[in-house]
């Protein structure tokens, strides 16, 4: 028995895992042929020059500029929990592809002559141009050869902020390298403008080299197509290059015309594509989330009713032939203690004594078996196969709380007679309590080692260990007591059961202190000799 | 028989509970009658003598407290010492505001239950010795004639023979006959005597 469906994804909610759905894929392609539809509109007035329209530059520039940065910023999240690389340097192309948005806007001939900067040369927004143009693409590339899967998230050490700090850094340095150089040497680079509006020869080969990379990148996301974030690039791809076509081509790199300005639209819908889909999905999940919660504190609460009014039944079950057992006891002692002992009414207050305390061990043996369905089905255990099993049912939920799960096998593990699902529940709620445990740990990595190793001669030792606050040495014991819990939300009931579990398989369940940090839970469980 | 010794009626739906108890109030003197439920305990003809109710808050059919209700309704006074699983503190203030002489959680102490019997019983014997004074008294007072009752009601109000005469358009004279005639049969020596007797028989009509 598995313990959930899910097997196959670590993640299955974030949209860099996530394939996507045929709701996804029709949109894509609706808004695809809009923007086709779009181009070939704008045809006929593509060479129409729309003075003094400079003024919206800025204006777009800052558009874009907040775009890309909170698509950064949104990737950045999305690599915090992934800790894949490959969206680390998507998130890099946004950043990079939006901070040039700002010397390109700043430099971009008329529009800031108000404020008096310095003149950089008929060159350098052209040059801008051609760097965001050509470097973004180069990142796509990058996030689609990689794969999303080059960092394991069982690596707790990998240093997730400081690689984010220096990510920035590094992007930031060189936007600003290039910059200068452009501002610098505006006569020494090869001449793109032959002025504010009109472009050189040499300008021809750039578009082209554009088209290849984005016709690159699309085919490489086509042939892996593998989640939402690919399908959604492809897009933010297929607008760059419908935008370079109407920049250089239709508008024949006329800047100020009804081409440029219906390219810089399509500039602007790549820049918000992945935006808007990160949003509406983190808005989606969030909608889930809120359901399932509430979802399951009802279930817990009605559980927590059945629990009651079972634990109420039982109590009366047990507490009337007992009360009647005390009463008849004193009865007796009062026949006894007359004058005359009458010994015939001491005997049958005796006899109802008995038949009472057997009823009294009946109600107690059916709780039990009524308790202890399939405990009798035992089976070969196969720790190493039920571990992993658990471990990969737990993954989103470590990864979600930035949990490294590990593993440590000894190989001269032999298989053990037991109830698998009993055993499974029991590794499954010890990991739970680990994972739970450690999270309000921040100064330090979150590990959970799972180990299983060959104790003695006729036992195997299992160890759960956490790197959280550790077990108040009060506590020690009391966490196997029956409805003791340490959670707000917790019944008090796993521990218990795990316990009862253990000892039932003939083993022993106990905790001990993780150094330097945490809990250990070890449980021993019998070697059958017939599977050594 | 010693004088604190009375009958006890148990109304409990578990049997060993049942014979539990009756064993163990047998076992000092008292005598002993065990119903299952409440309808039970009603539907079957009850010695008249000084007694206690030991009742189990959960029975089949009305519960114990409603049963409790019932018994007040039907006129039937016999104090109430109640017996439970689980011990409910709602549940015990309400019993014990209807009247209940204890509230004791399964399992208890014998002495507990015992003293919580005996004060019921005792409490049942003042409180039928009661009714049967005021039966008496109730007797006698029927005993007067209307006009004996009328002056009887004067005079308790402290009115003078001669007020009443003028009051009632009578000669004096026959006022004191009548008086006389009224201490006579109400058995009162004193003027006191009638007052209280008086007194008795004006709360017991309030009461009902």
């Amino acid at each position: 028995m598995s313990l959930t469906g899910n097997t196959d994804g670590d993640q299955p909610f974030l949209i860099s895992v996530v394939p996507p759905g045929r709701r996804h894929k029709r949109l894509a392609v609706l808004i695809l042929l809009a923007l086709i539809s779009a181009l070939f509109v704008t045809v006929p007035f593509a060479h129409i020059h729309m003075a003094h329209t400079e003024v919206f530059v800025p204006a777009y520039a800052a558009a874009v500029f907040v775009n890309e940065l909170i698509t950064t910023t949104l990737l950045l999240v999305l690599y915090t929990a992934q800790r894949s690389t490959a969206i680390l340097v998507l998130s890099m192309g946004y950043l990079f592809s939006g901070l040039l948005v700002i010397p390109w806007s700043v430099t971009f001939p008329d529009v800031f002559a108000q404020l008096g900067l310095p003149d950089t040369g008929l060159q350098s927004t052209a040059w801008i141009a051609i760097l965001r143009r050509i470097g973004f693409p180069l990142f796509v590339l990058g996030y689609a050869m990689m794969g999303d899967k080059a960092l394991s998230i069982r690596n707790p050490l990998h240093p997730v902020r400081r690689t984010i700090i220096a990510s920035i850094a590094g992007i930031t340095l060189l936007v600003c390298v290039f910059s200068w150089i452009i501002f610098t040497s505006d006569d020494a680079l090869p001449e793109l403008m032959r002025d504010a509006r009109n472009v050189t020869a040499l300008w021809k080969y750039v578009p082209g080299t554009a088209v290849a990379l984005y016709v690159i990148g699309i085919v490489t996301l086509w042939r892996r197509r593998h989640s939402m974030l690919d399908l959604w690039l492809m897009l933010v791809l297929c607008t760059l290059l419908f935008e370079v076509i109407l920049l250089s081509y239709i508008g024949a790199g006329l800047r100020l015309s009804v081409g440029w300005w219906v390219g810089r639209f399509f500039g602007f819908v790549s820049a918000t594509v992945i935006l808007l889909v990160l949003l509406s999905e983190t808005t989606l999940l969030y909608t889930r989330l809120a359901r399932s919660v509430s979802a399951e504190r009802f279930t817990r609460e009605s559980r927590l009713a059945a629990m009651e009014a079972l634990s109420a039944t039982i109590a009366h079950e047990v507490n009337q032939p007992l009360a009647s057992m005390v009463t008849n006891a004193d009865a007796g002692l009062r026949w006894l203690q007359k004058e005359s002992p009458d010994l015939d009414e001491t005997r049958a207050a005796l006899q109802r004594i008995v038949s009472d305390g057997h009823r009294a061990g009946s109600v107690v043996k059916n709780i039990r078996t009524m308790f202890g369905n399939g405990t009798h089905e035992r089976g070969p255990v196969d720790l190493k196969y039920l571990i992993d099993d658990v471990l990969r049912c737990s993954e989103s939920d470590a990864n979600f709380r930035f949990v490294s799960l590990r593993t440590k096998f000894d190989d001269s593990v032999p298989l053990v007679t037991g109830n698998a699902v009993q055993l499974q529940q029991v590794i499954w709620n010890l990991t739970a309590n680990a994972i739970d445990a450690m999270r309000a740990v921040k100064d330090r990595g979150r590990v959970l080692w799972v180990k299983c190793e060959r104790l003695d001669l006729d036992s195997i030792l299992i160890s759960v260990e956490d790197s959280g606050s550790g077990l108040a040495p009060d506590n020690r014991e009391k966490i196997f007591e029956p409805f003791f819990t340490t959670k707000a939300d917790g019944m008090g009931v796993g521990l218990m059961f795990c316990r009862a579990i253990i000892e039932a398989h003939g083993g022993r369940l106990w905790t001990a202190d993780n150094i330097p940090h945490g809990t250990i839970f070890q449980f021993t469980l019998p070697i059958d000799d017939s599977y050594l | 028989m010693s004088q604190d010794h009375g009958v006890v009626f148990i109304i409990d739906d578990d049997p060993s509970v049942r014979e539990s108890l009756n064993s163990l109030f047998r076992s000092v003197g008292h005598v002993v009658h065990t119903f299952e439920s409440a309808l039970d305990f009603l539907d079957r003809e009850r010695p008249n003598d000084s007694a206690c109710i030991v009742l189990d808050v959960r029975l089949p059919g009305p519960s114990g407290l409603e049963f409790q209700r019932q018994l007040a309704g039907l006129g039937i006074h016999i104090p109430v010492v109640f017996i439970t699983g689980h011990g409910d503190v709602p549940m015990s203030v309400s019993a014990m505001k209807a009247g209940a002489i204890e509230f004791l959680t399964k399992p208890f102490r014998d002495q507990d239950l015992l003293d919580a019997v005996h004060r019921g019983i005792e409490l049942d014997r003042e409180c039928k010795k009661d009714q049967a004074v005021l039966n008496d008294l109730q007797d006698r007072y029927d005993a007067l004639t209307l006009r004996e009752q009328e002056i009887m009601a004067l005079v308790v109000l402290g009115q003078l023979n001669k007020q009443i005469a003028f009051k009632l358009d009578l000669s004096e004279v026959t006022i004191k006959a009548h008086r006389a005639q009224v201490m006579r049969k109400m058995k009162a020596r004193t003027l006191p005597d009638l007052v209280r007797f008086a007194d008795r028989l004006n709360s017991a009509i309030l009461k009902q």
